[in-house]
């Protein structure tokens, strides 16, 4: 065989080791172990720390908000209705031990609070919710299945947050338990109620149209608007001298009275009354389908005075009376709604 | 003169042609031999390796002992888009409206339109609602429109018995799992994103920052603990089932049992595992 072919031959079958001994040396042990890829990389990428730690790991320490969210709605496995601790506020991570706290919730309401400590923004232990993560779920939209309680906001809430009234960790607001006002005694109050006849009548039915009749209205809404003119939040000529001079029982006991009088429909505009009825279901959420609210704090507004609904509507509109929730939903009423409503409400019979 | 040269080639050639057909002949024989002789070998070996392959080392955890699946209740999304959030946030996953891997898709089908109107967390109308890259919502903004009907789609990597991304992978980076995982080794992906071509699904994504491929492992860090993967835990509203074949009373099986469930794009054949529930003929 001639030479150069004996050289190239050798050439070739050194090059062939080397390319084995290569493969060989280059290729990881594991490489074949279970298919044509690193066997070792599946135990590297199963060893991976989890960030999300689920609900019993916040239960270790917020055993209270966890007691508050596992009797609430929010915790119903099974019923496609399970936000669970890691759902608003984000993964818990290694939080407590490294520091800042990872709670990548928080961190992002400080940042659009422009505060850099957030825990000093929680000073009394509270995480506050900001009203993007509610409406997130909530938030009335096409698409969004009908068993999920949906809101439209501006109507449900205006600019309020939802933390005015909902717990986020038991939304669903119990009135009768956590909002019932101390219970006046109705007998001791009617002595009090004779310096209140002179304008709302001495059974609580208004002798002024302008005037709110106040037989059978809530004793809760009735105490607290009492506590509202005395301490300065709400003013009117009349009633914050009035109410200055009462104690806390002289109003539970006169509000007592009042809700146990025997209301009086007043009656409203035929015209008016049917196109306020229409407007009425926005008001209904809260002051009931027929005006009698479901809960105590909220005023009942079935057969009351038109002229003092629609100037209370009116009140709430230029500012001159503030709510959190009334504030922004009386501006989104024309001056036809008012009156329409105002005259809807006063012909729905009270009782 | 061309005669003298045919001559001339002839004589001074003839031989060593022959010789060296002669050795070529041996040469290609003895190839053969060894090449037979050394897929005998390496089929004893692959024998003996598959009689005894050790599980990978992952505590407490056996992959011979699970079968995963997915299963997604498209009748309870509601489009929060917290399992986005949160599967970024469990696996590392650039923070833009880039790069996902699981994505929720939304169609609304107007009164008079034959087609869908489809959008996504990425759509840059739900991106300006969000206010921020890093924080996903859908607008609102089909409130006011007629829509006939609209639902919510999540998406994610299918995990599919046949994956075609696996069959192009020119490294052996990606691969499926004996539990039914489709992963990638990003030590040996090399970035040439012929899988993110070859997905049907378009459920990788390129990690720009590594310069290697991406896409969702169904949280095996998690699973193999015992736990549910990130956007599964995070669904408030159960719309996410996920659980292991192998048990008959896990969430999936009875999702799988109980309902009639579909599959995207079934005609690939790459035989998905995630099973779908109130999806619509233009979902794919």
């Amino acid at each position: 065989m001639p030479k150069h072919l004996v050289r190239l031959l050798i050439l070739v079958a050194v090059l062939a080791v080397a390319a084995i001994a290569a493969k060989k040396f280059f290729t990881d042990k594991s490489y074949y172990m279970y298919g044509n890829y690193r066997g070792n990389s599946v135990a590297e990428i199963a060893s991976d720390v989890p960030r999300f730690r689920g609900n019993e790991y916040c239960k270790s320490c917020h055993t209270k908000q966890y007691a508050e969210w596992s009797s609430s709605p929010h915790n119903s496995p099974g019923t496609g209705k399970h936000v669970k601790c890691e759902v608003c506020h984000g993964p818990v991570g290694q939080h407590p031990s490294t520091l800042p706290a990872p709670l990548n919730f928080d961190e992002r309401l400080a940042l659009k609070e422009g505060i850099t400590n957030y825990q000093a923004f929680m000073p009394n232990g509270k995480l506050p919710v900001p009203k993007e993560e509610c409406v997130q779920c909530h938030e009335a939209m096409p698409g969004r299945p009908l068993v999920q309680r949906q809101v439209m906001i501006a109507a449900h809430a205006g600019t309020e947050k939802c933390i005015a009234c909902h717990n986020p960790h038991s939304p669903k607001i119990n009135f009768a338990a956590v909002l019932q006002p101390p219970r006046g005694d109705a007998s001791a109050g009617k002595a009090v109620a004779a310096a209140c006849g002179a304008c709302h009548g001495a059974a609580g039915v208004s002798v002024n149209p302008a005037w709110p009749n106040l037989a059978g209205q809530h004793a809760g809404y009735l105490t607290n608007s009492l506590e509202a003119f005395k301490s300065g939040t709400r003013t009117n000529a009349m009633m914050s001298g009035m109410a200055a001079g009462l104690s806390d029982t002289d109003m539970q006991n006169v509000a007592a009275y009042f809700s146990q009088a025997a209301c009086k429909t007043s009656g409203g505009d035929k015209a008016k009354v049917d196109l306020g009825k229409i407007k009425a279901a926005s008001c209904a959420l809260c002051h009931g389908a027929f005006g009698i609210s479901g809960n105590p704090v909220w005023p009942n507004l079935a057969g009351q005075n038109a002229d003092y609904l629609s100037s209370t509507l009116k009140s709430f509109q230029n500012g001159s009376r503030k709510h959190p929730v009334m504030t922004s939903v009386a501006k989104t009423l024309s001056a036809g709604d008012v009156a329409n409503l105002a005259a809807y409400y006063a012909s729905v019979n009270c009782k | 003169m061309s005669n003298q040269d045919t001559k001339v080639g002839k004589e001074a050639s003839d031989l060593p042609r022959r010789n060296f057909l002669r050795i070529l002949g041996i040469g290609a024989a003895c190839t053969g031999a060894m090449v037979s002789a050394g897929s005998l070998i390496a089929k004893e070996q692959v024998n003996e390796s598959a009689t005894a392959p050790p599980p990978p080392k992952i505590p407490n955890y056996d992959w011979n002992k699970h079968k995963w699946a997915f299963g997604i209740d498209a009748t309870r999304c509601i489009g929060c888009l917290r399992c986005v959030e949160a599967c970024k946030a469990e696996n590392g996953v650039a923070q833009d409206a880039h790069h996902f891997r699981t994505w929720v898709e939304r169609y609304v089908y107007l009164e008079g339109e034959d087609k869908p109107r489809i959008d996504s967390q990425s759509d840059p109308q739900n991106i300006a609602a969000s206010g921020s890259e890093k924080e996903f919502r859908f607008d609102n903004r089909y409130k006011d429109a007629k829509v006939e009907k609209a639902f919510f789609v999540p998406k994610l990597c299918n995990h599919c018995t046949h994956p075609a991304c696996v069959q192009v992978c020119p490294t052996g980076a990606t691969y499926k799992t004996k539990d039914g995982v489709v992963l990638i080794d990003h030590s040996y992906c090399i970035g040439c994103e012929y899988c993110v071509q070859a997905c049907p699904y378009g459920a990788r994504e390129f990690n720009h920052v590594l310069g290697v491929t991406d896409k969702c492992t169904w949280c095996y860090h998690r699973i193999t603990k015992g736990l549910l993967p990130a956007c599964v835990e995070v669904c408030p509203v159960e719309a996410r089932i996920f659980g292991d074949r192998n048990d008959p009373q896990s969430p999936i099986s009875l999702f799988i049992r109980n309902n009639r469930v579909a599959v995207l794009k079934p005609e690939t054949g790459n035989a998905p595992n995630v099973y779908y529930v109130g999806i619509d003929k233009d979902v794919s």
